[in-house]
């Protein structure tokens, strides 16, 4: 009883003629055609400026800007600081991201809403918000100052506004990422003799920590990018002590200092920098999911 | 060795409630757990597993209650739907994950003879994406018995599997009641390789226990049409098919001798050839041939009714529209649910 019944023929079963397929439209090269011109397109515009600033002065220039004593004092402290804001990202921004995908409790949507939020604000905004909060003479004003965390022109102030900027990349990728492990795979560990603890530790985590690298990095580049709210908080800063000694600053607003100086050629060559630095860093970190020193390599995951 | 014991338990899942659930699984024996989607079969391995709470009853293993024990500490090997593997870990490190949490000093060895018993050793170094359906249970049950579980609790261990590979696994499991002597329960959709590995079946039905049957009980009397469809029989009328208007004499004849649920015939055979039992005659609507011989649809009476041409059968076969006449004896009527009428 297959297709071959005749009697199971319908009128519709019957192929187009010859002449109506030979006349069909073939839309295949145009489609190909359309999508590389809209994607190219997109493609286009992240190059263009990157290589407009690589291009701009002598490329030896670029390394020379090394030698300069200023520019090495702010690649080290932009390191530092958004270095300290990963890290803060790292213990705090990770467990609320778990907390998020794991626990079910009244009022989770809104507290999902309030991570979002940082990204979503504008950043100068930020800045203005942290400057209302310790307004001089208020009482976060004093206690921090009371504390040795002094918030204006210092290093605390730098790593408050690179962690609220930031941060919130981590807490919703690692949210993702634990909420794309697999409950069950996680039953069949505890079943198989694992505590809550171990099950997170051998498991969930493993299984998480791609998305939360991922996560990681894109706060790290949010935080060494970020210059709205340092302009309001620090635009530069004593890392010595309380308002004294000799100043540095974030290589983004060292940049922009550059520039509004009319040292064009300087800031191209210290842009250009900077960004070989971070490339190495993205670089690098995607080398090491590759080498097998993550608890799993590319392609395994998935078949 | 050990015999797990169910009393009345109850559990709770959202809005879903599973219960009273009484079962018994004897040392070294199976239960196989049936019933429709929905039923509570996995939530009821999820609560003897211990991820769901027991609001009510108690379960036992030899004579003590483990009902508020943590999943770890229950000795399980518990296979969940999709067998939740380690995707991360090689064939070698999912084997050897419950002996590294024992710091088992065995762990390497024991490791190794799974890998062998199981022939995975060639994949031990692969990751479970690289593993075909069958592999990848393979895997899964070393795994369980790997720190030699008091009871395997499988969920489906037939999902998605070739046939080559069912039937492997079918070996396996027999492997498992003969070497192991582990007690197993299973849930399956597949009644054929239910009845191969289980000696009891636990029926389910929304949440509640119809029923733990054997295997000739479950044969000779199924509970309902589900069950009765389940374990293979072709021909089974529900009562809102039997009462079904207009009314016909193999529809009435059915009737009288249906249970509260219905009735389900063992496939009468052609030619019939009973002197005492009924005749009746249908349209032959398909004919099917296999191994167990020639399958035959025919319409009789407004029912569909499935025969057999026992093997051994040659050509010709009964063509479409060809009128037929079968009988049904009277030993081949099995009333589904509680008789409520017309007994014999």
């Amino acid at each position: 009883m297959g297709g071959n019944d005749p009697r199971l023929k319908r009128p519709g079963d019957a192929s187009p003629p010859a002449a109506t397929r030979r006349r069909r439209w073939r839309t295949g090269p145009y489609w190909l055609a359309l999508q590389v011109v809209l994607s190219g397109s997109l493609l286009l515009l992240f190059v263009l400026p990157i290589l407009a600033l690589f291009t701009y002065g002598p490329f030896d220039q670029i390394f020379l800007q090394l030698r300069d004593a200023q520019v090495r004092e702010a690649l080290w402290f932009t390191f530092y600081a958004s270095g300290i804001s990963v890290l803060v990202a790292i213990v705090f921004g990770i467990p609320l991201g778990y907390v998020l995908a794991r626990r079910k409790f009244p009022g989770r949507s809104v507290l999902e809403s309030l991570v979002a939020l940082p990204v979503v604000v504008p950043h100068l905004l930020v800045g203005l918000g942290l400057f209302i909060l310790f307004i001089p003479g208020s009482l976060p004003y004093r206690w921090s100052e009371a504390l040795g965390f002094p918030i204006y022109y210092s290093v605390g102030g730098v790593v408050l506004v690179m962690v609220f900027v930031s941060a919130p990349y981590t807490v919703l990728a690692s949210q993702l990422s634990f909420r794309a492990v697999d409950g069950r795979v996680i039953e069949a560990s505890r079943s198989l003799g694992a505590g809550p603890a171990t099950a997170f530790l051998t498991v969930t985590f493993p299984l998480a920590l791609r998305g939360i690298i991922t996560g990681l990095l894109l706060s790290w580049a949010r935080a060494v990018s970020e210059i709205g709210g340092l302009l309001i908080i620090a635009s530069f800063v004593y890392p010595g002590g309380l308002y004294d000694g000799p100043t540095t600053t974030t290589i983004s607003i060292f940049i922009y200092d550059l520039f509004n100086n009319g040292n064009l050629q300087g800031a191209a060559a210290v842009s250009s920098l900077f960004l070989l630095m971070a490339f190495a860093i993205f670089l690098s970190v995607r080398v090491l999911e590759r080498s097998g020193w993550l608890p799993w390599r590319r392609g395994d995951l998935s078949p | 060795m050990s015999r797990w014991v169910m009393e009345g338990v109850e559990t709770d899942l959202d809005a879903f409630h599973l219960g009273p659930v009484s079962m018994e699984i004897a040392p070294g024996s199976a239960v196989a757990v049936l019933g429709p989607s929905g039923a509570g079969k996995t939530t009821l391995l999820r609560t003897i597993a211990g991820f769901l709470p027991v609001r009510r009853g108690q379960i036992r293993r030899d004579g003590t209650e483990i009902s508020d024990w943590l999943p770890e500490e229950r000795d399980l090997g518990y296979v969940p739907q999709g067998l939740g593997l380690f995707p991360h870990r090689t064939v070698e490190r999912n084997i050897g994950y419950p002996l590294e949490l024992r710091d088992r000093p065995d762990a390497a060895a024991r490791t190794r003879a799974l890998l062998e018993r199981f022939h995975l050793t060639p994949l031990a170094r692969r990751y479970p994406s690289r593993l075909s359906g069958g592999e990848q249970q393979r895997v899964a049950i070393a795994r369980a018995l790997a720190a030699e579980p008091e009871l395997i609790v499988w969920d489906e261990p037939w999902q998605a599997l070739d046939v080559q590979a069912r039937y492997e696994l079918g070996l396996v499991f027999h492997e498992l009641r003969e070497t192991e002597r582990v007690p197993v329960i299973v849930v399956t959709h597949d009644p054929g390789l239910a009845f191969s590995v289980a000696d009891s079946f636990l029926i389910l039905g929304r949440g509640q226990v119809r029923g733990q049957y054997d295997a000739a009980t479950l044969l000779r009397a199924p509970p309902d049409p589900f069950v009765a469809r389940f374990v293979g029989f072709e021909n089974v009328y529900d009562r809102a098919t039997l009462e079904a208007s207009p009314p016909s004499p193999l529809r009435s004849w059915l009737r009288e001798r249906a249970g509260r649920d219905g009735v389900a015939l063992t496939c009468p055979t052609l030619p019939a050839a009973l002197a005492d039992a009924p005749l009746w005659e249908g349209t032959v609507r398909s004919a099917r041939p296999g191994p167990h011989g020639l399958t035959v649809e025919v319409r009789a009476d407004e029912l569909l009714v499935t025969l057999r041409v026992p093997p051994p059968w040659a050509p010709p076969f009964p063509s479409l529209g060809e009128r037929v006449r079968f009988g049904i004896a009277a030993d081949s009527v099995h009333p589904l649910g509680p008789r409520t009428e017309g007994a014999p």
